[in-house]
């Protein structure tokens, strides 16, 4: 499963792709089965130079039944900095959110290697 | 045929037309009583066509050296300095040596990926001609000259650097 | 200080005009990301992992009240109410809106603060010792020579599109706190036999992927050519540096492969060649900056204080402050004030805009209006007087910031790693966390004695792994976060010699989960290793890896 994110270009705020909209939640974020579809929207995006910059697929594995961004640095991205659980868009809580924090203890804990993947 | 904008005692002009034709590295020269030249093809046979009273202009790369130009300056009449991406800062220094080092008086064009957001700089190290390739306009250049109203270091212009301003 | 006259709020000003115009041309789609992205660089603006970060600069880490005050404003109307001081003496904001950028940056400019050059293949923020002009061993304030170049180097025509990077710092005491070593060029300002003033030239030095000390291209520079001399470098460089590979692009690499005494030559022919007296500053212009830099209205005191003594007598805490971060002040009665911004529990480096406020009402009353920023993303209250000490560190502990680790094991560098940095690898702030706390016991962290932990985040080691005492660098395994630590490294100097040096491997990366538990085996080893006397890297230099290695991977079990 994919993922398609960005920045906001104004304001430089973590962006994901829904049905050609751009949502701040990775949990409103579309995600692709598909690899077609999934180009299909990237370069969609691209063509949205001043709304966003930068846009790429991300990577999605299950973590406890939620599809999670593989790469920490994408959960990072989508949750905010770990050393400020109040910034960021953890600070909103919510299932997936705390999934994605779930994940990044997992992927802290030597015993787990596996469920981290190159990004 | 790209516009070329000349600073011509202090203002922007659009030239009504370049009289220099390009030349290849090789093959027939082109008709004409300017030609602009790359360094190769110079070094080969300029020195012949000046003899033959041929206006030159000769074209350098980022990498190519102004001081194997330095013998025939006095007699080139115009210099362009290629920027093959706008982020290749070696023209600048080239410019700067040809002006400051060699006080070469001819015309020092910009050409290549020559953008509004680094007219200033190229202006202040001596360059007094361009052909934009983001479509610059002559009142748009000038504008972007006039933005600084100091400058800290003297280069190849006239503007004088803060510590000068700061005696008067 | 130096305070900006008309032509300096102009130009200041002018910048920020167009940079205004050049943001509303990207966000019309007129200038494309790829045209915008060196231009906003060049401005302090970097597209970051959750927002921009902009950059601002404190030229030679020095700061008065007006502006600390301004930083906090900024901080608290367009971020979240706390910056983060670097190692090379900026400041960071990390929730920056690029909309948002020209109204900071006019805000920023009203106290003669800017972003110009704190990124981007430019002449960056020049750094300086922070005891500047006020220690006994400096041979000339090197404040006057930075401020000289700070003015030549902004919106320089010729060397504003470099081949990468370029940095610049400038020490005159035989006690080096630049970490003059590190930098593209570093020059150390001293006396000759003759007592002229001059400079000793290194260049080549930095960090990142391949760490190299700077080496002396020339012994005694006369003082006054130094923007002459620094221009000549600067256009072999521009000229004669890589541009066909980034890594391979800093000034570094092309001393590297000429050989520094090939570049040096290349050097010297190109400064005979230029005209000096078109670069270099003339002596009414350098006495005009030297006018700027005075010593402050210091009053004649006692050398002893009776209430710092007493203070000491009565408050074991003020005593350990007083022993760690207050340093010896050239003039009798006075002192230096060092504020460790490493709190354990805290992000090294990073200051609300409360703490801002109340440093800078702190500088006002108590320190002759000005702030140091040193490169360990620490600040210092220059100018205290000894009988003041007390009040300040009682002020300094009501807003969290009186902690008295200065150059002990909690007082960490750390960059800001993969919680905000879109070049990371690793997070650094959390490793940097959980080593302080280890040590956050002020007895055990007095008694392990002066420890330099340094953290980078990936390769660019804005964390300065490479010289710290204990560095640790993250990396990226198959999208996990692992730290590879190195040891014996140093980035220091006095008038017995310079003592830098790049710290060695130790061995395997260990997992995020291993780094504190690693630091805390190392120390752990010093303590059983170390003759009286003895500093961590002494007795490294003493001992070698071995007894370290033993004491990290001794126990180890695959991961």
């Amino acid at each position: 499963m994919k993922a398609l994110t960005a920045n906001r270009l104004d304001d430089g705020d973590v962006v994901f792709w829904c049905e050609g909209r751009w949502v701040r939640r990775f949990a409103d974020a579309e995600l692709f089965a598909e690899s077609g579809p999934a180009e299909a929207a990237a370069a969609l995006a691209r063509a949205q130079p001043t709304v966003v910059v930068d846009p790429y697929l991300i990577d999605l594995e299950e973590a406890d039944g939620v599809l999670v961004p593989v790469a920490f640095r994408e959960r990072v991205r989508a949750l905010g900095p770990t050393i400020h659980p109040d910034l960021g868009k953890q600070a909103e809580g919510g299932a997936v959110i705390r999934a994605m924090q779930a994940a990044t203890g997992a992927a802290r804990s030597a015993g787990r290697l596996g469920l981290i993947r190159k990004k | 045929m790209p516009t070329l904008i000349r600073l011509e005692g202090g203002r922007a002009v659009i030239a009504a037309r370049d009289p220099f034709a390009e030349a290849p590295l090789d093959g027939p020269l082109p008709d004409g009583p300017a030609v602009l030249m790359p360094l190769a093809r110079f070094q080969q046979q300029g020195p012949a066509l000046l003899d033959e009273g041929l206006r030159i202009g000769v074209l350098l790369q980022p990498e190519e050296a102004v001081e194997d130009l330095a013998y025939d300056l006095p007699r080139l009449s115009m210099v362009a300095l290629n920027l093959p991406k706008f982020r290749d800062g070696r023209a600048y220094s080239t410019a700067a040596l040809l002006r400051q080092r060699y006080a070469f008086k001819g015309e020092v064009r910009a050409v290549g990926e020559v953008l509004r957001e680094q007219a200033h700089l190229l202006a202040r190290v001596g360059v007094d001609a361009f052909v934009f390739a983001d479509g610059t306009t002559p009142e748009q250049l000038e504008a972007k000259l006039s933005l600084y109203r100091h400058v800290y270091q003297a280069a190849s212009d006239a503007r004088p650097p803060a510590w000068a301003e700061r005696r008067s | 200080m130096y305070r900006y006259d008309q032509i300096d709020r102009d130009i200041v000003a002018d910048r920020c005009a167009e940079f205004r115009a050049q943001v509303a041309r990207r966000l019309s789609g007129e200038l494309s990301e790829d045209q915008f992205k060196p231009l906003r660089l060049m401005n302090g603006l970097y597209l970051q992992l959750h927002a921009y970060m902009l950059r601002i600069a404190i030229p030679y880490g020095s700061l008065n009240s007006a502006k600390l005050h301004r930083l906090a404003h900024v901080a608290r109307t367009w971020d979240r109410g706390y910056g983060h001081f670097t190692t090379r003496t900026n400041l960071q904001l990390h929730w920056i809106r690029l909309k948002d950028a020209p109204d900071i940056l006019d805000s920023l400019a009203e106290v003669g603060l800017h972003a110009i050059q704190t990124s981007g293949n430019t002449i960056r923020n020049i750094t300086s010792d922070p005891y500047a002009g006020a220690v006994a061993d400096e041979v000339d304030d090197p404040r006057v020579w930075t401020e000289a170049l700070r003015q030549w180097s902004t919106v320089h025509p010729e060397f504003s599109y470099l081949p990468r990077k370029f940095k610049i710092a400038v020490t005159a005491s035989a006690r080096d706190r630049t970490a003059v070593r590190v930098y593209d060029i570093g020059l150390k300002l001293r006396r000759n036999r003759d007592g002229a003033l001059g400079f000793g030239v290194l260049v080549g030095g930095g960090l990142g992927r391949t760490p190299i000390l700077g080496q002396t291209i020339r012994e005694h520079l006369p003082a006054q050519h130094l923007l002459s001399y620094v221009a000549a470098i600067l256009r072999v460089y521009n000229r004669h540096g890589r541009r066909d590979n980034i890594h391979k692009a800093r000034i570094k690499v092309l001393v590297q492969s000429l050989g520094a005494e090939e570049f040096g030559r290349q050097v010297e022919a190109e400064w005979r060649a230029m005209d000096h007296a078109a670069v270099d500053l003339p002596d009414d212009e350098l006495a005009r900056i030297r006018g700027a830099f005075g010593a402050p209205a210091f009053e004649a005191r006692p050398a002893r204080s009776a209430a710092f003594e007493a203070a000491k007598a009565a408050d074991p805490a003020f005593a350990r402050f007083a022993r760690r971060n207050v340093v010896a002040h050239k003039q009798a009665g006075y002192a230096l004030v060092n504020i460790a911004l490493k709190t354990p529990g805290e992000v090294p480096g990073d200051c609300s805009a409360d703490q801002m406020d109340a440093i800078a009402e702190l500088a006002a009353r108590f320190s002759f209006d000005e702030v140091r920023l040193t490169y360990a993303q620490n600040l210092v209250l220059p100018h205290v007087a000894l009988d003041d000490v007390p009040a300040v560190h009682a002020r300094l502990a009501e807003i969290g910031l009186a902690t008295p680790n200065l150059d002990l094991a909690s007082d960490i560098i750390a960059c800001p790693g993969l919680d905000y940095c879109a070049l990371a690898n690793a997070r650094a702030i959390p490793i940097a966390q959980q080593i302080a706390a280890r040590f956050a016991d002020p007895e055990l962290a007095e008694d392990v004695g002066e420890l330099k932990i340094k953290i980078s985040g990936c390769i660019n080691a804005c964390g300065h792994h490479h010289v710290g005492h204990i560095g640790i660098l993250g990396v990226d395994k198959r999208g996990e976060e692992f730290y590879q630590l190195t040891l014996g490294g140093e980035a220091d100097g006095d008038a017995a010699g310079d003592r830098s040096r790049l710290g060695d491997l130790l061995g395997p990366a260990l997992p995020y989960a291993r780094v504190a538990e690693a630091v805390e085996a190392v120390v752990g080893a010093y303590r059983r290793a170390r003759a009286p006397g003895e500093r961590f890297v002494d007795t490294y230099a003493r001992v070698g890896l071995q007894p370290f290695k033993e004491a990290v991977y001794a126990d180890a079990h695959p991961a």
